[in-house]
């Protein structure tokens, strides 16, 4: 078949049938055997260890965890999976929302509006921030040809750089305390939690009903809308698009600043749900975990959020392990192997399929012209 | 050279290699079979190649020859037949046991590495070792020129990949399968990516090879190329062969008729529908700056309603430029006027809703999303065509409806139109993209290569097409390598040369002579 | 196009089931580890025997060579001499703040008291974790932000070791010129900066200090990453220095390296490196401020023992002992007097360190 590797790992083509059923579920199977291997290498008990992972991971306070990790990474892995649609590797997602969520917080700790604009304007500002510095790459990619991959990781380091020097010049003193941070959100800007799980008095982020609601404005947008065909098509073939008539330039300041955007949400359920103030150990790393699920979910909205609640559901029950005396580490493995049997499972799937499509294409065509005369071989 | 004239007119050329009396048997099929599910790809194939010949496979695509060529160099398995090479049955598991056998492959599309030298690329995957570890250049290097020049191949060893043109790439495939031992070499459209010269060329290098004892199986859709230096020919349709034939006792146009069981169309278009009403006028056009060797030098051509324009010319003498500069996709300077406006300042987009269709001549990379389903593919290049958009929304359903009526009244086959377009065969790939541009009442359509790479039937069919939109009042730019093509249906003949018009010809009264002059430059001084 | 979305949502879906299906399979049985959510009841008078204490470390946990492990050091004793039994856990790098929370709160419903956070990061966690386990005792180190009725907030007086070791860089000094690496510009690093340029400005005034942080928050590498400390280091020795004093974590081992390639002098902290450190750098460390955690956190499960556990701040500064220099090689032997004598005028309140 003539897509590339990359087009596939990103998900710019699909796969259909059940083999795309298969596919995630041999890779998580597989992932799982190689942790049990690990586990039995270091001396562990492995049905144990996993028994308790689960047996903790599905207790009402770690499903509001859970659910609250993966509304995180499932804006950030929609950040990033925009751009991956178009071939556009935005790496730079990471440095997006921490500077994204460090000028919101301070706009929202320095203002008071009545309950719900004060949240809204939070939004609004974090995501002009993320898209106005994720659109730097996108303009050096139209105008300067320089590759968004480069330009993106310089970008997460002058963020942080440039988020240090903000922080410190925005942050209000803690008498005792060893921390900077903004000034807190008034109550007015904070989003309530919910309490959504029975048997919990943890609370689910209120926004994450905004995760839902970017997930099905993210399948609008690519497959109901103009610019999302003319996205996916320069992601599918640049060459074709450019054929096609799509300014593919334009296209590329247009996701950069959209990934951008959605890129700013991503510290706004912590934000405005819990901690009220950016500090220095606002959570940083997001945009690269963002990557490996949006790798996961294959840049499908709903695929990303299984990956995303998959990935969390490893993380809250990685708190677990240290109590019963095994490495947490044995998580990371567990991603990691996750990642790369699922990449490698659609690889095969898409080769499968890609045979079997043709096969059929064939075979309905042969059916379809069935009774073949008989046809005189004579010269 | 270029000597072929219209299909109907072709006249045979003796092959050279008649005079192999003894006939040795070099490989012979029998009963072959294979079975996909569903499908029978291959049907009781029998065929015999005797040594020293050049053995001409023909037949429609999806006809059954790739499998067969697969099944031949061991990457698949008959179900039912024997293979003997040599007088002795073999079975192939991959294509290793094929090469050892002797037999070697040369893929269509050519599998060098662009950064590494001829002699580097050679020895890839069969280094040859020096004590040990140390590879040992200079034996390869020998034994490389001891091929080149006992074959007449004239291949330059340690020149990079990158600076070596198609025709001598295609030259260092074939000593890569012969470097590994290989005595039949099967050649896979190897003139798909050659120029006329380059293809005299190549069966000069042929008929090298097979007076040295070297057997050839030579895959290809260009009849009269296969008349011209096949010394047997096998005809294989719907899976099976259907003749066996002599390249002098059969035209083209027979050959053709066994290919696709039936009467075959000429490209020629009979009467003139050209109109005064320009519908295309295009003015000193030119890319590339003063003082550098321009790509397009001051182009300048009129076309009406209802005419076919064509442009000759030597593959890479800038007609991609011209295309792409009337498509808006390549900047360039000059006037550019469709139907009395002028677009010169347009973006592409602008340029196709006013009404310009495209055949772009790579449909895989240009014209096709491979793995997007036909009707996604149906949008393409056509986002603000009413059928396909309400607004700024994707209108699915008016999509399919009009896609479901390409399939149909194009003859595309295929079971639906949510398959992949990589899933057809290239001859409804094509359809279905001349299906696309003819949609939305186009004022102009640019067709690059419309019929290249695909089967007599469906080029018949795309010729069919043209010519009606031709008659309805469609202008048409025709760039095409095949120069039947081009004397067949256009009105009129422009010769392009390193980006300038350099001659013009009545395809009524010009000669293939004539054509092959003025492409070559030649024209120029005389 | 339906049939395709279907097969995603499928593939989504199949995903989820497995999740599902694991939680649910798992659920059945009662593993002995899971705790329960309820937190358990207040033991009034703990004997020392059948004490439990729970230790979050903070990011990089024992086997850090610093901080953590000045912790870890503490507990040990404790284990070693007062027979508590113990579980440690350790911080991710990246991790949520939720994660620090869950943490705090799997010690605690799983009968840890008292439960110990190593570092400023757990001040908000817990400061919301104690409020849900009144009965537990809990104890941060290095934060002083909120003020609960069971937690004792362990602090140090970084700023007057520094000081000392400050004095001691300038006195050792033959080109006037000495150095500082921070491993990453918070707050509390910038305490350590600031005594030590106080402390050489006391001995020479006109005295060159330069001063470089590896990495800025979020960024916190700068704590575990030797190389970086190497190239800092080289600068300064490059540029003129003969001493120089980090406060980086694990990449001080870069600062050490470059010392010894440039024949100049390094100042360790934490905890005394010239013995900890690889022994083939070890020479070149004169002294290092000790940032006593070991103590500190000892003392509090000490107290714990004996009931007697003080919530609220307490200080560990020079006049407490919880910070000091080390005289280990006798490299500063010469210039003790002097040392002490700083030493005896800041304990006396003579001498005010500032903390900027």
């Amino acid at each position: 078949m003539t897509s590339s590797f990359t087009d596939r790992l990103l998900g710019r083509v699909k796969l259909s049938g059940w083999v795309s059923l298969a596919a995630p579920i041999l890779a998580i199977l597989f992932a799982g055997i190689v942790t049990s291997i690990v586990l039995a290498i270091t001396g562990n008990p492995v049905f144990d260890t996993l028994t308790t992972m689960v047996d903790y991971g599905s207790q009402p306070r770690s499903l509001v965890l859970i659910l609250n990790n993966a509304t995180t990474y499932y804006l950030s892995a929609l950040a990033v999976a925009l751009g991956f649609r178009m071939n556009l590797f935005n790496i730079g997602v990471d440095g997006q929302y921490r500077l994204a969520a460090l000028v919101a917080a301070a706009v929202g700790g320095a203002v008071t509006l009545p309950a719900p604009f004060h949240p809204i304007l939070i939004i609004l500002v974090s995501m002009l921030v993320g898209a106005a510095w994720a659109g730097i790459a996108g303009v050096l990619k139209a105008t300067r040809g320089v590759s968004e991959v480069i330009s993106t990781i310089m970008l997460n380091t002058i963020a942080t750089g440039l988020g240090a020097y903000l922080l410190a010049e925005w942050a209000v003193p803690v008498a005792g305390s060893n921390n900077i941070g903004t000034p807190p959100i008034a109550a007015s800007g904070q989003v309530p939690g919910l309490a959504m799980v029975p048997g919990s008095s943890l609370k689910v982020f209120g926004l994450v009903f905004l995760a839902v609601a970017v997930g099905i404005g993210f399948h609008v947008l690519l497959n109901k809308t103009r610019f999302g065909f003319d996205l996916r098509a320069t992601g599918r073939s640049e060459q074709a698009a450019v054929a096609s008539g799509v300014n593919v330039k334009r296209m590329v300041v247009y996701a950069m600043l959209i990934s951008g955007g959605m890129a700013g949400l991503i510290g706004m359920p912590q934000l405005l749900g819990a901690s009220y103030s950016y500090s220095l150990d606002f959570q940083p790393g997001l945009g690269f975990t963002g990557i490996a699920i949006a790798l996961l979910g294959r840049n499908n909205p709903v695929g990303i959020a299984f990956g995303a609640l998959l990935w969390a559901f490893l993380d809250v029950s990685a708190n677990i392990l240290g109590l019963h005396k095994i490495s947490p580490e044995i998580v990371t493995i567990m991603q990691g192997v996750i990642v790369l049997s699922v990449v490698i499972a659609y690889e095969l799937a898409h080769r499968y399929r890609g045979v079997a499509e043709q096969k059929r294409v064939s075979r309905e065509l042969a059916g379809a012209a069935s009774t073949p005369q008989k046809e005189g071989a004579s010269a | 050279m270029i000597s072929t004239g219209p299909l109907g007119t072709l006249t045979q050329e003796a092959s050279i290699s008649t005079e192999t009396t003894v006939s040795e048997v070099a490989v012979q099929l029998e009963g072959i079979t294979k079975r996909f599910p569903g499908v029978v790809a291959n049907r009781d194939i029998s065929l015999t190649v005797q040594k020293g010949h050049i053995h001409a496979i023909v037949g429609e695509n999806g006809a059954g020859k790739s499998t067969l060529m697969k099944i031949l160099y061991g990457m698949q398995r008959p179900d039912e037949g024997e293979i003997r090479v040599n007088g002795s049955p073999v079975t192939f598991h991959t294509p290793g046991d094929a090469i050892s056998a002797g037999i070697g492959m040369v893929h269509q599309h050519f599998m060098l590495a662009d950064n590494l030298t001829v002699l580097e690329n050679v020895i890839l995957g069969s280094e040859p070792r020096k004590g040990g570890l140390a590879l040992d250049f200079a034996a390869a290097r020998k034994k490389i020129k001891d091929i080149s020049d006992a074959y007449g191949l004239g291949i330059d060893p340690d020149v990079l990949v990158e600076d070596i043109g198609v025709g001598i790439r295609q030259r260092v495939e074939i000593l890569k399968v012969l470097y590994r031992g290989a005595r039949i070499l099967i050649l896979d459209e190897p003139t798909a990516v050659l120029v006329p010269h380059e293809v005299d060329e190549l069966f000069e290098n042929l008929h090298g090879l097979v007076r040295e004892g070297i057997t050839i199986i030579f895959i290809s859709h260009h009849l009269d190329e296969v008349l011209k230096v096949a010394d047997a020919i096998t005809v294989i349709r719907r899976g099976t062969t259907v003749a066996e034939v002599s390249p002098e006792g059969v035209t083209a146009r027979q050959l053709a008729e066994l290919m696709v069981g039936s009467e075959l169309p000429s490209p020629e278009t009979r009467e003139s529908t050209v109109t005064d009403v320009v519908a295309l006028q295009v003015t000193g056009l030119t890319i590339g700056a003063d003082g550098e060797r321009r790509v397009l030098d001051d182009v300048t051509l009129t076309i009406h309603k209802g005419e076919v324009l064509g442009i000759a010319g030597v593959e890479g003498n800038g007609q991609a430029e011209l295309v792409e500069a009337i498509m808006g996709i390549r900047p360039s300077t000059g006037t550019i006027t469709l139907a009395g406006e002028e677009i010169t300042s347009w973006t592409t987009l602008r340029r196709r809703e006013a009404g310009i269709g495209y055949i772009p001549e790579d449909r895989h990379r240009h014209g096709l999303l491979l793995e997007a389903p036909l009707w996604e593919n149906r949008i393409l290049g056509h986002q603000s065509e009413k059928v396909n958009v309400k607004g700024w929304w994707i209108n699915r359903k008016g999509a399919r409806a009009d896609t479901e009526r390409i399939v149909e009244q194009y003859d595309v086959r295929t079971p639906g139109i949510d398959v992949d377009a990589a899933a057809l065969s290239g001859g409804n790939q094509q359809k279905l993209i001349v299906g696309r541009e003819m949609s939305g009442e186009p004022k102009l359509l640019i067709a690059a290569h419309p019929t290249r790479g695909v089967d007599v039937g469906a080029q018949a069919a795309i010729w069919d097409h043209l010519r009606t939109a031709r008659a309805a009042g469609l202008a048409v730019l025709l760039i095409s390598a095949d120069l039947d093509e081009l004397i067949g249906l256009s009105d009129w003949l422009k010769v392009i040369h390193r980006g300038a018009v350099v001659a013009e010809f009545d395809p009524a009264t010009v000669t293939p002579e004539q054509l092959g002059s003025a492409m070559t430059g030649a024209g120029e001084e005389a | 196009m339906l049939r395709n979305r279907f097969g995603k949502v499928v593939a989504g879906a199949a995903a989820g089931a497995m999740l599902l299906a694991a939680a649910a399979c798992g659920g059945g049985d009662t593993t002995e580890g899971a705790p329960s959510a309820a937190p358990s009841g207040g033991a009034s008078a703990p004997a020392a025997s059948g004490v439990k204490v729970g230790l979050a470390y903070d990011i990089g946990g024992r086997g850090d060579q610093s901080f953590n492990d000045s912790a870890a050091a503490g507990l040990d004793k404790a284990v070693a001499e007062l027979g508590v039994e113990i579980n440690e856990l350790e911080a991710g790098n990246g991790e949520a703040e939720s994660a620090k929370e869950e943490r705090l709160r799997l010690l605690a419903s799983g009968g840890f008291n008292p439960v110990i956070a190593v570092g400023f990061a757990y001040s908000a966690s817990v400061a919301k974790v104690a409020a849900e386990f009144p009965d537990t005792k809990f104890a941060i180190v290095d934060d002083e932000a909120n003020k609960l009725p069971n937690v004792s907030n362990l602090v140090f007086a970084e700023e007057q070791g520094s000081f000392l070791v400050g004095a001691a860089a300038a006195l050792k000094s033959t080109k006037g010129s000495i150095g500082f690496v921070g491993g990453v510009e918070v707050p509390l690093i910038k305490k350590f900066q600031a005594g030590y340029e106080a402390g050489a400005k006391a001995v020479k005034p006109d005295i060159k200090i330069q001063a470089k942080y590896l990495t800025q928050p979020p960024d916190f590498t700068g704590f575990g990453d030797p190389a970086k400390g190497k190239t800092a280091a080289e600068g300064m020795f490059d540029a003129g220095a003969d001493v120089v004093y980090q406060a980086a974590g694990g990449s001080g081992a870069g600062v050490f390296e470059a010392a010894k390639a440039a024949g100049g002098m390094a100042i360790g902290v934490d905890s005394d490196q010239a013995k900890t450190a690889d022994p083939t750098v070890a020479d070149v460390i004169i002294t290092s401020m000790l940032k006593k955690v070991d103590v500190a956190v000892f003392d509090f499960i000490k107290s714990f023992t004996t009931n007697s556990v003080q919530a609220g701040s307490k200080v560990y500064d020079l006049a407490a002992g919880g910070v000091d220099y080390s005289t280990t090689g006798g490299k500063v032997d010469d210039i003790k007097a002097q040392l002490d004598e700083y030493k005896a005028k800041i304990s006396s309140g003579e001498i005010t360190v500032p903390k900027e």
